[in-house]
């Protein structure tokens, strides 16, 4: 299991696997789909995927610090902050291995990730960070269910941000000119597309929607340097499940890695949680390498 | 062979090399062989056994932790419960770790580049939360500890090592035999086919090569090796735990893999060196230590594809060329990561 809970509502044991697992899945999702995109539209796998949403938990650590800035504003901020560092990232780095082949951009992602991992535990040591809302202790009670108001946010603004997401996949031009990479970035350039244009909103908009799941789920876990390597991997797993690259499938994926993932801790062992999760990856490598929901191209 | 004639000088430093320690600075010999010459000698033995998949057959494992640790963790198993010696050991860890390296290879080497790196990962994760939870055979986070010293009784070929030099000259065996093993399967008719399987997978199959069985070879001939190193880390550190899993530990070959330069003998050497004297002489923590291996790392791989090798056989031609015309350099090009 990932993180430790900072608050467990005490209610029927399968509801509280279920809203655990719920909550595990909108953090998968949040981030599988913006590695989704990065893969879908670059045919590119960041490795410090995890590592960006460490990233993320940090800022957000930081702007919540004094205490004095309310929560919403705080996760503007950092969900601001991320949208030019995803840039950025893509601008120094990506940009450079984004032509090359798929074992300079496996090793460059990596060292972003060693480096960016490092040089979190040199500032920040490794010692886990709590960053609480008013809502990680306010409790909701409908019927026998308890929920905690932070894990109904989640509920709420997660789906919220997929619906946003897909709209603007589906309708704008910038939108549109990234399903179109993802399907043949040749004929975009015959149609003036500018991939480098393209490239850096890809990263932008997965880093943004990264730096959201560290809004939503960091107030019920703790931060530490090391919390998105295991992220990477999960996410990933979600992205090979969901159909390498295509973002629905993704998304449903991701949320059953989430509920699997917290059921099996609840009635099995936690120790063995991880096993499902990438025993799950390879068996659909080995067995539906086009992803459980099978469907051929495109985001 | 010419290209090999440094194997040679090299190979009387090290036998030389205790001796030397022990007259030249006796007050640390013990901090300079253990902290420099076996560290070295591991990371090299490592390294070589690793680039063997990623130089030469041109597929990134990230499973070679998980063959470290499964030698070491049989070595420590056997060697507490059944004081079993370290050649049994060694045979022991060889043939069990071969044999899953085979299981595992055969599907995974039906995924295509990036998806086998992945699926090893998978793999490698596994192995580690195994070794975390299985408490029954490795007491889990308690490790396994007093590992006894290597000792083997054959009569008039007895040996016991009994003191650092003894561990030094055990690595040593064990980093020669790598060599020679690394370059029975990169050089002649194996590593011929190999490079044509890195090259063109097609192609090879054109000329009746099977791209599977070099690149099975490869996989498997190097998890084995580095079986054997993880049973001497055992017995040399008297201590398995789960961290010896450790996913970093890939990170680390990659690092002196590309930084030396991959599927170069002589890079891969280097790259093991400076990865073990530079943050030693520089005394960084282990943190500074990483951090700058992850920007040496990526330096190398967007600017120097061909890492010191690269540099250095570069600079080799330059001066060969200069002090004779007729001779042709015979260094080999380098590769494209």
């Amino acid at each position: 299991v990932l993180f430790y809970e900072v608050s467990v509502g005490s209610v029927d044991f399968v509801i509280e696997q279920l809203v655990n697992g719920l909550t595990l899945g909108s953090l998968y999702a949040l981030s599988a789909i913006g590695l989704a995109l990065v893969v879908g539209v670059l045919r590119l796998i960041n490795f410090a995927h995890g590592d960006l949403f460490m990233v993320g938990a940090y800022v957000f650590f930081l702007a919540r610090l004094g205490g004095t800035m309310p929560y919403w504003a705080a996760g503007l901020a950092t969900v601001l902050a991320m949208i030019p560092l995803g840039y950025l990232f893509e601008r120094t780095i990506i940009e450079r291995v984004v032509d090359k082949s798929w074992r300079v951009q496996l090793i460059a992602t990596l060292a972003v990730s060693i480096i960016l991992v490092n040089a979190f535990i040199a500032y920040w040591g490794l010692n886990p960070k709590m960053a609480p809302t008013f809502y990680s202790s306010q409790f909701l009670q409908y019927g026998i269910v308890r929920v905690a108001a932070q894990r109904v946010i989640v509920f709420v603004v997660a789906p919220l941000a997929f619906l946003v997401f897909a709209a603007f996949l589906q309708y704008t031009r910038t939108g549109r000119a990234m399903r179109a990479m993802s399907q043949n970035r040749e004929a975009c350039l015959m149609v003036g597309i500018d991939p480098h244009r393209i490239a850096g909103v890809t990263f932008a908009i997965s880093t943004g929607l990264t730096g959201l799941a560290s809004v939503l789920v960091v107030p019920l876990y703790s931060v530490f340097p090391t919390m998105g390597t295991l992220l990477t991997f999960k996410a990933l797993a979600a992205v090979i499940m969901g159909g390498f690259g295509q973002i629905q499938g993704t998304l449903v994926a991701a949320y059953l890695l989430g509920v699997t993932e917290s059921l099996a801790a609840g009635f099995i062992s936690s120790s063995y949680a991880d096993l499902v999760a990438f025993g799950v990856m390879i068996l659909t490598l080995l067995v539906r390498p086009q992803g459980l929901f099978g469907r051929k191209v495109g985001i | 062979m010419r290209r090999l004639a440094w194997l040679l000088p090299l190979a009387v430093f090290l036998v030389a090399l205790p001796a030397l320690i022990r007259t030249g600075a006796p007050g640390i010999a013990n901090y300079l062989l253990n902290n420099f010459a076996i560290q070295s000698l591991t990371w090299i033995a490592l390294a070589l056994s690793y680039d063997l998949s990623v130089g030469h057959a041109g597929t990134v494992s990230l499973a070679h932790p998980a063959f470290i640790g499964i030698g070491a963790y049989t070595a420590a198993v056997l060697t507490t419960r059944l004081g079993t010696p370290f050649l049994f050991n060694v045979l022991v860890a060889v043939v069990l770790v071969g044999a899953v390296a085979l299981l595992v290879s055969i599907p995974f080497f039906r995924l295509s580049d990036v998806f086998f790196a992945i699926g090893t990962l998978g793999f490698a994760s596994m192995a580690q939360i195994v070794a975390v939870n299985w408490e029954a055979v490795t007491r889990g986070a308690l490790c396994i500890t007093q590992i006894p010293r290597p000792g083997a009784g054959l009569g008039p070929v007895a040996f016991q090592v009994s003191n650092l030099t003894g561990f030094y000259y055990l690595i040593l065996l064990i980093t020669v035999l790598t060599v020679a093993v690394y370059l029975a399967v990169t050089t002649g008719r194996a590593g011929r086919a190999l490079a044509a399987v890195r090259g063109d997978e097609q192609l090879a199959q054109a000329f009746a090569l099977n791209p599977l069985v070099y690149k099975v070879l490869a996989f498997v001939v190097g998890a084995m090796l580095a079986a054997v190193v993880g049973v001497f880390e055992a017995h040399h550190v008297s201590v398995v735990c789960p961290e010896t899993l450790g996913t970093f530990f890939t990170l680390n070959l990659l690092v002196i893999v590309f930084v030396g330069g991959v599927g170069t003998l002589r890079g891969v050497i280097l790259g093991a060196v400076l990865f073990t004297v530079i943050p030693e002489l520089a005394r960084f923590a282990q943190t500074q230590a990483q951090l700058v291996y992850g920007v040496g790392l990526l330096l190398v791989v967007l600017y120097a594809p061909d890492g010191v090798e690269g540099v250095l056989a570069k600079v080799l031609r330059r001066a060969r060329a200069r002090t004779s015309l007729w001779r042709q350099s015979d260094d080999s090009k380098p590769r494209e990561p």
